[in-house]
């Protein structure tokens, strides 16, 4: 078995790849439409041969609570690795990304977490 | 400020008390990851954390689970791959990042990546 691929719930696919892509710099990998929906990846442009994200579409009701109550205790759903962090968080404020937690030194790890816009909340960390 | 936020100031406070400590340690270890084609040894490493080298260990340890001598390992061999995607000669890799055997190089290379540097190069020519 491979680790290839995990997912993220997102209210809307289409502003997940805007936000995913444009904002945080990841790249499209896979687009296949699947009905209503499709299977929508971006991986990171430093690895683009890494593990990809799934933009998954929030289409089924016990989810969204889930997510919601996550995303109310500013939990985050899934962390990215950043080289440094103070840079990489001036650079997405600038750009309007809204912040639950600045850039906080916990030991060996310094981390902040930001708002998808999607509905969930991610960390960013540097070692 | 949210519950999360709570738990990593809790953590930080209980765990992590001594900051300037913790920040040499991760100075050390930032050292140690920007110093990979020299033979390092550990008094050097533990110097630029300024702490005695066996304080050094049991808290790099403590920080990162591991110690320096397993990371540095590690991070030679994420080194190595880097280079191994570019056009060097498995010799030239196991050199230029700290490693005076290619045989001790070609085991802990398999051992952490679950290939041996030949058949990971050549899959990397493969895809590229």
């Amino acid at each position: 078995m491979k680790l290839k691929v995990t997912s993220l719930l997102v209210d809307d696919q289409e502003k997940a790849l805007k936000f995913y892509t444009e904002i945080l710099g990841f790249v499209k990998k896979t687009e296949v439409p699947l009905g209503d929906h499709k299977w929508l990846t971006v991986v990171s442009n430093e690895e683009r041969d890494g593990i990809e994200v799934l933009l998954e579409p929030m289409a089924f009701a016990p989810a969204a609570a889930y997510q919601k109550a996550l995303f109310d205790a500013g939990i985050p759903l899934m962390a990215f690795n950043v080289d440094n962090i103070q840079s990489e968080y001036e650079r997405l404020e600038k750009l309007g990304v809204v912040f639950s937690m600045k850039p906080t030194t916990m030991g060996p790890v310094t981390i902040a977490v930001f708002n998808d816009t999607c509905g969930n909340n991610i960390q960013i960390v540097q070692l | 400020m949210t519950f999360y936020q709570q738990q990593v100031l809790k953590f930080k406070n209980e765990l992590y008390p001594h900051e300037s400590l913790c920040q040499q340690v991760v100075q050390a270890k930032r050292f140690m990851d920007s110093q990979l084609d020299n033979n390092l040894t550990l008094d050097a490493i533990a110097q630029e954390a300024s702490v005695s080298k066996f304080h050094f260990i049991r808290l790099f340890k403590k920080l990162y689970g591991q110690t320096p001598h397993q990371y540095l390992i590690l991070v030679r061999i994420a080194k190595a791959k880097q280079l191994l995607r570019t056009n060097n000669s498995i010799k030239d890799v196991c050199f230029a990042v700290g490693f005076d055997s290619t045989s001790s190089f070609t085991g802990l290379f398999k051992k952490i990546t679950g290939s041996t540097p030949t058949v990971y190069k050549n899959r990397q020519n493969l895809r590229s």
